[in-house]
């Protein structure tokens, strides 16, 4: 890894009111600045989310996931231009530990299965607690 | 969880020793996209539930809090619902 850089991902929280297109191409504008500025390394479009509460009287929007490489004097910039852009309702950049990229992406593909695993251990706790007790 | 017969594990004074879910599954970090995951340690009203309700070690549940307000700036996870 070049020096200096480091790995960061970030979320996109755009307008409904943008449309699909719009939101497209506010994120692909995003893309290309930070290509000009690192690397992106992968996209994510999550596409249209309900929001847990309601932002500026709105009630959905366009998430976009971006994973890039970059200096860390860039997210600053970034998150400026963030600010001031229009039509952008959250966002997020966190800095991703190198440690932890590759622990990632298995993480998120088998999210069905690691919640089938826990209704079974949560069953098996129940099942066996009032055995305990009974002791 | 919530049915799980309380009354008999406070009776004996002794209780089930509650894991931390999270150092079971050898999470080394807890995502906060996961927003599945997160919702089953918030309460009903949006609260984060308590090291004591839910048996999250210490080490994740700080780590756990950090997630989950991530979570809710981005709209993924209510701060509140009433």
């Amino acid at each position: 890894m070049a020096e200096g850089k480091n790995l960061y991902e970030t979320v996109i929280v755009t307008s409904a009111k943008l449309g699909e297109e719009g939101s497209a191409a506010l994120v692909e504008r995003f893309k290309a600045l930070i290509a000009e500025h690192g690397t992106v390394q992968s996209v994510d479009d999550w596409g249209k989310r309900r929001f847990a509460y309601p932002i500026q009287k709105q009630t959905e929007g366009y998430y976009t996931l971006i994973n890039f490489e970059s200096s860390p004097e860039f997210t600053a910039e970034l998150d400026r231009r963030y600010q001031i852009t229009d039509g952008i309702m959250r966002t997020i950049i966190v800095k991703r530990d190198p440690r932890h990229v590759n622990a990632q992406k298995p993480q998120k593909a088998h999210k069905a299965e690691e919640s089938n695993i826990d209704v079974e251990a949560i069953a098996a706790e129940a099942v066996e607690a009032p055995a305990e007790s009974a002791q | 969880m919530a049915d799980r017969p309380e009354r008999e594990v406070r009776r004996g004074r002794k209780g089930r020793k509650k894991v931390c879910s999270f150092c079971v599954d050898r999470a080394e970090f807890i995502d906060y996209k996961d927003v599945a995951k997160l919702r089953r340690f918030i309460s009903e009203r949006g609260k984060i539930l308590p090291r004591r309700v839910t048996g999250t070690c210490a080490r994740h549940q700080r780590a756990l809090t950090v997630a989950i307000k991530r979570a809710r700036h981005l709209a993924l996870l209510p701060y509140t619902s009433d």
